[in-house]
């Protein structure tokens, strides 16, 4: 199981609706994009930050070891806005607020990753695929991600033992036989993959298997209390940065 | 370490993340996605619908792709990154399937791994699954027609659909972001001159590998091959 979503079948928060969740983490990813980067991004991480190591109780190592993936893109991709290319002084040189660019884009990405982030670590995708059907997404779609989903896990389990396995063989000493062994990681995820799919669909036949597959949901209420507490935190954040944006330069 | 081993490390597949791209331009890119993923996901309901037992093919399909792109890919200049896996998914399950396979793929990246993001995956969806798998499978199948060698136009597909991909992240990433003094043309030139730093020699080993996969599973799977349409029964029989 990935990281991610082991944490988010331990989290505090499991048994919460994921409508109540998607509402407070796909808000506060929607307020550091929609509010200006300063002062409401920094705003909205700090608010993030507290409820992520807070009331969801996720560990700060494991929400560090998340974060700084998306951070990284954001790093390289606000390293061009510091230059201007065709410039009078030269072919490429420092554009004109460029650092204070990059540093908004920066303020802004690293916001916006911690909402989708809080989502992640306390909602695990195998409770959000089965009410997507609710939402409108067709089943036949629904039931291929679950297939997915379900199959991924095994696959990547087989993918690592394969290359612990490729290792002991001194499979990776030397780039040639990196390339091979790495060619035939891929070809066996294909096979097992077919293999896997082979065996559950005879599995599901003899149990009656239509075309449909049907999962048990945990019966969730949606708090009012919740949302109503998400409602107050994201009004007060938008209420703060437009004051904030007033008093500070 | 080099510039281009520390871009490749911090970088490692390069989908727009999450809250990069301004509210405006993430929600046209997911506009402009939209309709092929409709014509994708009319494409899987109907192939569901006729061969229900394809619903666990479909989901073996998509995960391969998932894994495919969680391989750590030796690059050509010595450092490592991750394959898209869009060109062999492409040749093996077609542009239309891969556009759904994609999108969900994309959807457990955010979420699983925290790679790209959500107000981004329109985005990331139409560079990854929509243009990449196109443009590869385009050139794949203009190859075989001209009765080039199936090899060759692996290689083809899976280094153009690896390129496209990163030009229209490029391109979607300039038109966010346009340089001060030369506007979209300059800013595109930065992000491409950036990406091409990194993603040309990865193409490349994409492209290598895919070739290298493609010619296991001949040995080891010509049937599933056969049924995905990447092996003409005919022509087997010919070759044979």
């Amino acid at each position: 199981m990935l990281p991610i979503d082991a944490a988010a079948h331990s989290s505090r928060w499991r048994r919460r609706h994921p409508g109540e969740k998607a509402v407070l983490g796909f808000g506060l990813t929607a307020l550091a994009v929609c509010l200006s980067p300063w002062p409401g991004a920094p705003l909205v991480a700090a608010a993030t930050l507290a409820v992520l190591l807070g009331p969801a109780g996720v560990a700060p190592r494991q929400l560090w070891r998340a974060w700084r993936i998306p951070l990284g893109f954001c790093v390289t991709g606000a390293v061009p806005l510091l230059f201007q290319v065709g410039a009078e002084g030269g072919l490429v040189t420092l554009a004109p607020g460029g650092p204070a660019a990059a540093g908004q884009l920066l303020l802004r990405t690293s916001a916006a990753s911690l909402g989708v982030l809080l989502f992640a670590f306390t909602t695990p995708v195998s409770d959000v695929l089965p009410r997507l059907v609710r939402a409108g997404v067709p089943a036949p779609v629904v039931d291929v991600a679950l297939v997915m989903y379900r199959i991924s896990f095994l696959l990547l389990d087989s993918v690592r033992r394969i290359r612990e396995a490729q290792a002991a063989r001194l499979g990776l000493t030397t780039r040639a036989a990196t390339w091979r062994s790495l060619a035939g990681l891929g070809a066996t995820a294909f096979v097992r993959a077919f293999d896997r799919a082979a065996r559950l669909q005879s599995g599901l036949a003899g149990r009656g298997y239509d075309g449909t597959l049907r999962v048990l949901v945990p019966r969730t209420a949606v708090s009012r209390r919740f949302l109503g507490a998400t409602g107050a935190l994201l009004a007060g954040l938008v209420a703060l940065t437009l004051v904030l944006e007033r008093l500070l330069p | 370490m080099s510039i281009h081993e520390v871009l490749e490390r911090v970088s490692p597949n390069m989908h727009i993340a999450e809250g990069y791209l301004p509210p405006v331009h993430a929600a046209a890119w997911s506009v402009a996605a939209a309709p092929f993923v409709v014509h994708g996901v009319r494409a899987l309901s109907r192939e569901v619908k006729a061969n229900p037992e394809s619903t666990l093919l479909l989901g073996a399909s998509g995960a391969f792709t998932f894994v495919l792109s969680a391989l750590k890919l030796p690059s050509v200049t010595g450092s490592c990154s991750h394959p898209t896996g869009t060109g062999l998914g492409a040749i093996l399950f077609r542009p239309p399937i891969m556009a759904v396979l994609g999108t969900i793929t994309l959807l457990f990246q955010a979420l699983l791994l925290a790679h790209g993001g959500l107000t981004t995956l329109g985005a990331n969806v139409f560079s990854m699954a929509i243009v990449g798998p196109w443009a590869g499978f385009g050139v794949y199948w203009l190859l075989r027609r001209f009765d080039v060698p199936l090899m060759v136009s692996v290689f083809a597909g899976a280094f153009v659909a690896d390129l496209s991909t990163y030009c229209v992240t490029s391109v979607q990433l300039a038109l966010a972001f346009p340089d001060p003094g030369s506007g979209v043309v300059g800013a595109l030139a930065k992000f491409g001159g950036i990406f091409a730093l990194t993603q040309i020699p990865l193409a490349v080993s994409e492209g290598l590998l895919t070739v290298l996969v493609m010619r296991l599973l001949m040995q080891s799977s010509k049937g599933d091959l056969a049924r995905l349409g990447v092996l003409s029964a005919k022509k087997e029989a010919v070759a044979r």
